[in-house]
């Protein structure tokens, strides 16, 4: 049965039923477990199983490192990093161990981690609290990173994720933590490494991940007005990338448009261009337009914020000039 | 305190196939036949066979990157640690990790990490999970004095302290890091100190007296085993070698080494087999002499075994998915 959730209420259940399922579960991180998590993730968590949630000192390498460790021993930990940003303070951890520790003991043990974290501008809490960290670490061998862009994947993702035998960075977007959405009420795994058409059309493709799925649909909605047909779609995990979904769809409206929030250089953007670009430039009769944030420091004044991020508009600005060309 | 003497020839052994086995590896890795770069433990030995041997086969070894010595004890067949330093294919980890990364699921040897302070944060997460599945494994993480300027080994105790982590922080203190004299690091008189501020118990011993070293880890051991904690060990040791093979070690004077050598450890502990314990001059040369033809085994085994297959080089990369390797 399904019912509209928020999807940070699809997020903690997805962690409470996978708890039931599974005594290996458990979650640390900073304030998660008495209060629930800074954003509430986590709660409702900690009265039911106390011996199973931990509240740890500012510490995101320990979190991530113990996660690391108990991981091989046979654990299925999950990590909450309470912004994105933080996950800075450990990244040795992420890249070199998270990352590396089903490689090195070559299935002998595996390092189930998920590590979850609140990421996104939008808030109005400048530089230190408002990035998106795929491409962080979209450069890392060993790493899954998922982005749920609806209450529905956020779920399903996030179940997939707990389940996997590979690490899982797990981003959720601090943006539509409130927004509602239909969740089934039973467990459901949702596959990692594919995407979702989210709209068919034919004259173009945007692909877009978690915030920009949303401003495509509504680039697409806006483009059709204009008798141009977009399709949308959404990638939902970065790493691995669904690359038959996109060469497929590039194949049918041979024209692309990338939507990706953080800044433009080195950006997951700029992957999938290549891509594309190297293997299927045959299908491309325009050149690959990305649509980012600016090349700069998120800031604090909503005004300023709004001017680094990316918009509809934008993606509708991009789409015109591919069609155009 | 003095042990039992067959355990002390037991740790005897293990100090000489140490000591020998890093020579063939430092003979190996001048001539080019052992690529990249070694650290070698020699001079460390007695610390490297006594916190091993304190602990047992479940419990978790964290190795660190001058680990040879205690890898060769955790319970993987010696030839394939020399293959893995070597290289080959039949190395413990098919050659992947070579010397820095020597590690083994099976004995619950960690030994993989080359960088500083890592593993000191991965031991909480072992000790954490034989916590939560109520069993009294310890985890035993081996760290330099230089370890001790990396944030993680503060983030490590101060969360092993506040969850009573049964967690042994084996601080091989050998005077330098790379270059750098500890007291031009570090503040603390002995650095043992550093523990007092988390209100975990530590010690500062001999870590050229192997006696020593298996007496203090045992009452480390001990409290972890029973809920107690963490605890720290400093050993006080010294590296013969430079900081890699290879490396003349210019930045220290020449006497200080002359006088850890005639600290030997390992001629240390057959000194006291032979003077206090009575064990006969044919013994020791007996145990020297099939340590020897082992390691004579070992070099050949691993000079022998192939290189690895490049298909190797993908596996296990994920689980879950496939790696692309066309290029």
């Amino acid at each position: 049965m399904s019912r509209k959730l928020t999807y940070t209420k699809a997020i903690n259940e997805a962690m409470i039923q996978e708890m039931e399922r599974d005594d290996s579960v458990f979650v640390l991180g900073e304030d998660v477990a008495k209060m629930g998590g800074d954003f509430g993730l986590t709660q409702n968590i900690y009265h039911r199983w106390p011996d199973r949630i931990f509240d740890t000192a500012l510490s995101e390498s320990a979190i991530v490192g113990l996660a690391n460790g108990a991981a091989i021993a046979g654990l299925r930990p999950i990590a909450e990093i309470m912004f994105a940003d933080f996950a800075g303070v450990a990244f040795d951890q992420i890249v070199n161990s998270t990352a590396k520790l089903n490689f090195m003991f070559q299935g002998e043990a595996n390092c189930p981690v998920v590590i979850r974290a609140p990421q996104g501008a939008g808030i109005r809490c400048a530089y230190h609290h408002s990035a998106v960290v795929e491409s962080w670490f979209l450069n890392t061998p060993g790493l899954v990173i998922a982005s749920p862009a609806t209450p529905y994947e956020a779920k399903g993702l996030l179940i997939s994720a707990i389940r996997s035998d590979d690490p899982v960075l797990f981003l959720e977007h601090k943006m539509l933590l409130n927004v509602k959405g239909d969740v089934p009420e039973e467990p459901y795994a949702l596959p990692l490494g594919k995407g979702v058409v989210e709209r068919e059309g034919t004259d173009v493709t945007i692909i877009a991940l978690q915030i920009t799925v949303g401003m495509a649909l509504k680039a697409a909605a806006e483009l059709e007005k204009d008798g141009i047909s977009a399709e949308v779609l959404n990638l939902r995990t970065i790493k691995p990338y669904d690359e038959q979904l996109i060469a497929e769809s590039v194949a049918k409206t041979s024209r692309l448009v990338i939507a990706q929030e953080g800044p433009k250089v080195g950006g997951w953007a700029a992957e999938i261009s290549a891509m594309i670009g190297e293997k299927y430039f045959e299908y491309l009769s325009a050149p690959i337009g990305r649509v980012t944030c600016l090349d700069i420091p998120v800031s604090f004044a909503p005004v300023l914020e709004d001017y680094y991020m990316l918009s509809p508009a934008d993606i509708v600005r991009a789409v015109k000039a591919a069609v155009a060309f | 305190m003095a042990l039992e003497k067959e355990r002390l020839k037991g740790l005897y052994r293990d100090m000489y196939l140490i000591r020998n086995f890093e020579d063939v590896i430092k003979e190996y890795a001048a001539n080019g036949t052992i690529p990249g770069f070694v650290h070698l433990s020699t001079g460390q030995e007695a610390c490297q066979a006594g916190v091993v041997r304190a602990l047992r086969t479940t419990d978790y070894k964290y190795p660190d990157h001058r680990g040879h010595g205690a890898i060769l004890l955790c319970g993987t067949d010696p030839k394939y640690v020399m293959a893995e330093i070597f290289g080959k294919a039949t190395g413990v980890n098919g050659g992947r990790g070579g010397s820095m990364h020597v590690h083994d699921w099976a004995c619950h040897n960690h030994g993989f990490n080359g960088i500083q302070g890592s593993t000191v944060v991965t031991a909480l997460g072992t000790a954490f999970a034989a916590k939560y599945r109520h069993t009294d494994d310890v985890s035993a993480v081996f760290m330099g004095d230089g370890t001790l300027g990396e944030g993680t080994c503060h983030e490590s105790m101060n969360m092993a302290a506040t969850w009573k982590l049964p967690v042994i922080y084996c601080l091989i203190n050998n005077g330098y890091a790379i270059s750098t004299p500890c007291s031009v690091a570090h503040p603390q008189k002995e650095l043992r100190q550093w523990a007092d501020g988390y209100g975990v118990p530590s010690w500062r011993v001999d870590g050229n007296d192997v006696e020593a070293v298996v007496e203090t880890m045992e009452q480390a051991v001990g409290i972890a085993r029973s809920g107690g904690g963490p605890s720290l060990i400093e050993f006080v040791t010294y590296r013969w070698q430079g900081h890699f093979a290879g490396d003349p070690a210019s930045y220290r004077p020449e006497e200080e080494l002359e006088y850890w050598k005639k600290r030997d450890p390992v001629l240390l502990a057959r000194n006291v087999l032979k003077q206090r314990e009575g064990v006969p001059e044919e013994e020791l040369k007996a145990i020297e002499g099939d340590v020897n033809a082992q390691i004579q085994d070992m070099l050949r085994f691993s000079l022998e075994s192939p290189v690895p297959d490049v298909s190797e080089a993908s596996t296990h990369v994920y689980e879950g998915f496939p790696v692309e390797v066309e290029r």
